[in-house]
């Protein structure tokens, strides 16, 4: 009696599983074709690390997606609400795949702000791809994510970024240091993440084209102590290379150079933009973007995200948050006007790729490449930290 | 004497014996059982659910569990049951090392992650080999065993806390390693941070399962993930029926008396290790068969914890329990991140809790009475005096809420603070009081915390989700010390 | 190549910080029979308070009170609010336990530990806090101290070493000398005689877990007296403070000190002379030869089980 039973619910089972994967599918076409007025609650997520290691960058991206949405949204006459995807980096890729699947199923969502980490863009822009979801982010600058580098390319068509890529902030770097510095002797660092690596490769293999002895050490990334690593910086090198996404790692670094009496300076990347943390006279910081303290049209969005978020400090994640907000919301007002009211996934992916936005926060105006899907003619700026701490544009 | 052992009817009549027969009073023997099983209504249920074998349980979990699909047709849906059984099957093997074998393996995700990295290295483009799967995973099925064995080799020697730093340090070895692993003597071999990407998906005889159809999770690999762990299942459950099952259990009640029988103590450590390696590492294949890549992040303490959470609080040694437990800590995670559902989540907690700690009693209900109606109060109070410090939502619960519930239109930063700093002071003033004080002095401190949750929780996902899960795992664990399910004790020495 | 000199004096550096942190964890051990995961993030709720007491006096940039003082104060306050916070650990998420198998407590610390490093981050976010040293006075804690041939040893530095040694001659002293301490030891040498000996066991742990965790207050500012702090830290601290109180033989509380500055030379050297990114592997391979082969540790006693 019991065996019977048993065998009975093994052959439902069967049955309802083959059943349930026929319905789904047919069920899954019909969603992702549907479009969707203009005038409802779009939803964008934003796919950034919240908690963890990396925490602080994307609770920052956060404070500028919201006001960016609570700012210009109403002006292009959206209603956008802003959701909150959290991929902390010590989990690795398994949560920018499952929020992606989240999110793919949602239908009110029609287009990604995001993911901030070029480890979730790899893992989850596949899965974008196909739903037809176009994914801007404003910080994963790894190179292979919109160019094919060694036959790979991890990023497809749907992935966007407003920020340049590795392959040109460490060549700018490494050419200043050539040309300007005259350096003979650099050490340069990595932390063992995609980021640093990324730069590390770039400046070293320019340098040594340049008969630079190089110097290569790997710290991990949640190194906060560099003591032995500055024992092992030589007496005679010029730079130290430091491209740290952690600001105060960055000044932790600066001062125990000092305190070892080591005359190298130090150049880092734009993960290290943090003037209020960074700030040890000396050094060099290399941004995508000019300070927008410094660019008069910036002046009211600044004021207004200070007031909204009084207390904290600019940074350099901020700003392209901002900006990717900004192509979206464009995008997607482009998208309505075409659609004449209603909008879908697709229409936005199509429309991303051709926007065109006159008072770019960032400064001059903003266009894709039409080669890739990196912002055109994007470019480094080099700065140098004064004596009261201030950044100086040098370059 | 017939009538004083009633056991098993269809046992043979036991002959007239003369005086008492040592050895053989089943109903003596079972006084023990008898006085900590229950009374009452719910004790005649649990015996009614004692006597329904095992087996049928798990048929009906696994119907539930493939009809799921059936009703919820999203790919978010399915990809969040792919990763809860995923971690159903690594509990089972946890409760393998910890459970049955009593042995404190801090390091056991490392099996995981070794049998992600080998199967990303053998089936994919990174060195052009593409091992099928019919060979790959019962191979790293077995390499896991085998590293099992090489890890558990210390075991021998050391015991209790030696043996979890041991394992730990494994652990963290083979995070470095893999972190590093791109720079191994100048070659490339496990990608380093970048891992590795473009591993194949599970093919049967040629015929390639995909992953996702446009960008939506297939759902056979949910099934190939239900099917593997109704696999394992049954085979542990006969492991732990048979012979090497109790001795197991011997070990871990007491070693020193296992040894002291005769027991080869060290072979039996050394196969409960393997056994939980191998579950693990085939766990890791079929992870990244579906995720198409492997990083060396995803293999971190944090995992590891939220695994032993997992096994702790379902029971460790009942494999039902244990499973119970992967379910509601991954559902419970996943639900914390929706803001919606989080809020429900609380105020089911919230009334669950206050249930549980004070039953149906007059207490109860005058504690509910003054809750809501303070709520109101304070909320009429604050809306006359200042309303944007009390806005109200329309739609669903949150706004049926927040009528209830004080939520301003802009929160400054250090009322949030200074209110999550109060709640926690006062709650454990609270488990100071006994008694009708602790009635009357609950209802402020349960609006406080509905406040703190809304205003500063909730809009911060991140951070909340571990906060609660650490939360419960205190509570729960003081609350039920064995486990939701479990029944024996287990005992480290 | 880096002097040897330097490199001791980081190991110095690192290993009084760890030893402190250890010490928490081998009191705790001693009478509770407990690895308090917890502990590390006492030290960073520590370091956070410090903080917190630095901006409330001044900043670093100018601060109220002269800078020794300045720096006393901070430790103070850090030392009593992780007191108070280990008191509440132990007596809401330990207490309750006491009589549980042994992995239930291990769990529960788990918890306390999600739930500190979380709620910091949820109060105070995840960014990192400086305390910026280097502006208090000037930067005379790094330009002024003593020179030792080639090596440049700074204020901060001898701060730190010798901070650490004073509390731990206090604890020594504590322990050893008074019938508290006396009543610790007979209460983690054999709990169930000390108890029939009339010694009030509840009140030796609540006591034992003040001074734990005390020290962890003052590693907390001494940590970031020279780091960045964040609310993250609290896992890999408490990972290295266990480390350093197995090797030395957990329990002991000599052995918590030698451990300690055992596992900062190791690190230290290892960072030095051999690759820095391959400076963990080599720890680790080290530190599980050295367990396989003396699991008490170096000063701990050898188990006796009893049958």
């Amino acid at each position: 009696m019991k065996k019977g039973i048993g065998i009975a619910l093994v052959a439902l089972i069967a049955t309802v599983a083959a059943a349930s994967a026929q319905g789904a599918h047919r069920q899954l076409q019909a969603a992702s074709a549907a479009g969707l007025s203009c005038k409802s609650t779009l939803e964008i997520p934003f796919v950034t690390p919240l908690t963890g290691g990396a925490g602080f960058l994307g609770q920052d991206q956060l404070t500028w997606a919201k006001y960016a949405v609570a700012t210009l949204a109403p002006q292009m006459g959206l209603k956008i609400k802003l959701l909150q995807g959290d991929t902390p980096v010590e989990q690795g890729a398994t949560p920018a795949t499952t929020l992606a699947q989240k999110y793919i199923a949602d239908p009110k969502v029609i287009a990604i702000l995001g993911p901030s980490t070029s480890g979730a863009v790899a893992a989850s822009s596949a899965s974008y791809f196909q739903a037809h979801l176009a994914h801007v982010s404003p910080s994963a600058t790894r190179t292979d994510l919109t160019y094919t580098v060694n036959g790979q390319r991890e990023g497809t068509p749907a992935f966007f970024r407003d920020v340049p890529a590795d392959n040109i902030q460490g060549p700018t770097d490494a050419a200043y240091m050539v040309k300007t510095l005259k350096v003979k002797k650099v050490v340069v660092f990595d932390f063992q993440e995609p980021y640093s690596q990324g730069l590390a490769a770039a400046v070293q293999s320019y340098l040594q084209a340049h008969n630079v002895t190089v110097i290569r050490q790997s710290a991990p990334n949640t190194t906060t102590d560099f003591s032995s690593y500055v024992t092992k910086v030589p007496n005679d090198a010029d730079v130290v290379f430091f491209p740290t996404q952690q600001p105060p790692a960055a000044q932790t670094f600066a001062e125990q150079l000092v305190e070892q009496g080591k005359k190298a300076i130090m150049f880092s990347g734009d993960g290290s933009d943090t003037p209020a943390q960074y700030n040890k006279p000396g050094g060099y910081v290399s941004v995508f973007a000019p300070d927008i303290s410094g660019i008069p049209a910036d002046k009211d969005i600044l004021a207004g995200w200070k007031k909204a978020n009084p207390g904290k400090a600019l940074d350099a994640f901020g700003p392209p948050t901002y900006g990717a907000v900004d192509i979206l919301l464009t995008a997607i007002k482009n998208a309505c006007t075409t659609g004449h009211g209603t909008v879908s996934r697709a229409d936005v992916l199509h429309a991303v790729k051709h926007v065109k936005i006159a008072n770019w926060i960032l400064g001059g105006s903003f266009k894709f490449s039409t080669k890739t899907n990196d912002p055109l003619n994007a470019k480094f700026y080099i700065f140098q930290i004064q004596k009261d701490g201030s950044y100086k544009l040098v370059a | 004497m017939s009538d004083l052992t009633p056991g098993d009817p269809n046992a043979p009549a036991l002959p007239e014996a003369e005086g008492p027969a040592v050895g053989r009073d089943e109903w003596v023997a079972r006084h023990g059982e008898r006085r900590l099983a229950r009374g009452g209504r719910l004790g005649e249920m649990e015996q009614r659910l004692r006597a329904v074998p095992w087996w049928a349980f798990l048929i009906l979990f696994l119907a539930v569990a493939s009809l799921m699909p059936a009703v919820e047709a999203s790919g978010y849906v399915r990809r969040v049951g792919f990763d809860t059984a995923i971690f159903m099957l690594l509990a089972l093997g946890l409760n393998v090392v910890v459970g049955w074998g009593g042995l404190l393996d801090l390091g056991y995700i490392a099996f995981f992650g070794i049998g992600a990295y080998a199967y990303a290295i053998f089936s994919s483009d990174k060195f052009g080999i593409h091992l099928p799967t019919i060979v790959a995973i019962p191979a790293i099925t077995i390499l896991g065993a085998l590293i099992g064995l090489l890890v558990g080799l210390p075991s021998r020697r050391l015991s209790g806390d030696y043996l979890a730093i041991v394992t730990l340090f494994f652990l963290e070895l083979f995070e470095t390693v893999m972190l590093n692993g791109n720079q191994i003597f100048g070659h490339n071999i496990t990608g380093g941070a970048n891992g590795i990407l473009n591993v194949d998906p599970l093919s049967f005889f040629g015929h390639t399962l995909p992953v996702q159809h446009q960008g939506i999770f297939a759902v056979s690999y949910y099934y190939v993930a239900l099917a593997v762990f109704a696999v394992v299942f049954v085979a542990l459950r006969f492991a732990n029926l048979s012979r090497i099952g109790r001795s197991w259990r011997s070990l871990r009640e007491d070693p020193l008396a296992a040894e002291v029988m005769g027991m080869p103590v060290n072979w039996l450590k050394l196969t409960a290790f393997a056994t939980g390696a191998a579950v693990a590492a085939l766990t890791g294949t079929i992870e990244t068969s579906l995720t198409g890549s492997v990083f060396p992040l995803n293999f971190s303490p944090t995992v590891l914890i939220t695994i032993y959470a997992m096994v702790i609080l379902g029971g460790s040694g009942s494999q039902a329990g244990v499973v119970l437990g992967a379910i509601l800590v991954n559902v419970l995670l996943q639900v914390l991140e929706n803001p919606d559902q989080a809020r429900v989540l609380f105020y089911l907690l919230i009334v669950v809790g206050v249930l549980a700690a004070f039953r149906l009693t007059r207490r109860l209900a005058v504690l509910a009475v003054e809750t809501i109606v303070l709520g109101f109060v304070i909320h009429a109070i604050v809306s006359a005096v200042h309303p944007s410090w009390a806005t109200e939502g329309h739609s669903g619960f949150s706004g049926l809420m927040s009528h209830w519930v004080l939520v301003p239109s802009t929160l400054t930063p250090w009322v949030g603070q200074v209110a999550y700093g109060v709640l926690i002071a006062s709650v454990l003033g609270i488990t100071l009081l006994r008694g009708w004080a602790r009635v009357i002095a609950l209802p402020p401190v349960l609006y406080l915390a509905a406040f703190v949750w809304e205003n500063l929780m909730i809009p911060n996902p991140g951070p909340t989700r571990y906060i609660v899960l650490g939360l419960l795992l205190i509570v729960l664990v003081i609350a039920r010390p064995n486990g939701l399910l479990g029944e024996r004790r287990v005992e480290i020495v | 190549m880096p002097t040897f000199l330097q490199l001791t004096l980081d190991a110095l550096t690192l290993g009084s910080v760890y030893a402190l942190v250890a010490l928490g964890y081998s009191l705790v051990y001693g009478v509770l029979k407990l690895l308090n995961f917890a502990h590390g993030d006492v030290v960073m709720v520590g370091s956070f308070i410090g903080y917190g007491a630095l901006q409330a006096l001044g900043g670093s940039a100018n601060p109220a009170v002269p800078v020794w003082l300045l720096l006393v104060l901070i430790t103070l306050a850090a030392m009593a609010g992780c007191a108070v916070l280990g008191v509440a650990i132990e007596r809401c998420a330990y207490r309750p336990l006491r009589n549980a198998p042994r992995i239930v407590p291990l769990i529960s610390a788990l918890g306390v530990s999600f739930f500190l490093a979380n709620s910091m981050q949820l109060l105070f976010g995840a960014q990192q806090r400086d305390y910026q040293s280097y502006l208090l006075s000037g930067g005379s804690l790094y330009f002024r101290g003593f020179d030792v041939d080639t090596v440049h040893v700074p204020l901060l530095r001898i701060i730190t070493i010798s901070s650490a040694f004073v509390l731990m001659v206090i604890l020594w002293f504590m322990v050893n000398k008074t019938r508290t301490g006396r009543a610790m030891r007979a209460t983690s040498f054999d709990g169930e005689a000390a108890a029939m000996m009339g010694i009030d066991v509840d009140r030796v742990i609540v006591f034992t877990f003040i001074l734990g965790s005390a020290l962890a207050g003052a590693a907390g500012v001494l940590l970031g007296l020279r780091i960045p702090t964040f609310t993250a830290i609290g896992f890999t601290l408490g990972l290295k403070g266990f480390t350093a109180a197995v090797i030395g033989g957990i329990g002991s509380i000599p052995g918590a000190m030698v451990g300690g500055l055992l596992l900062g030379a190791a690190e230290s050297y290892t960072a030095g002379y051999w690759t820095t990114s391959w400076s963990d592997l080599v720890v680790f391979s080290i530190l599980i030869t050295f367990m396989i082969f003396r699991p008490q540790g170096l000063l701990g006693r050898e188990d006796i089980r009893k049958v």
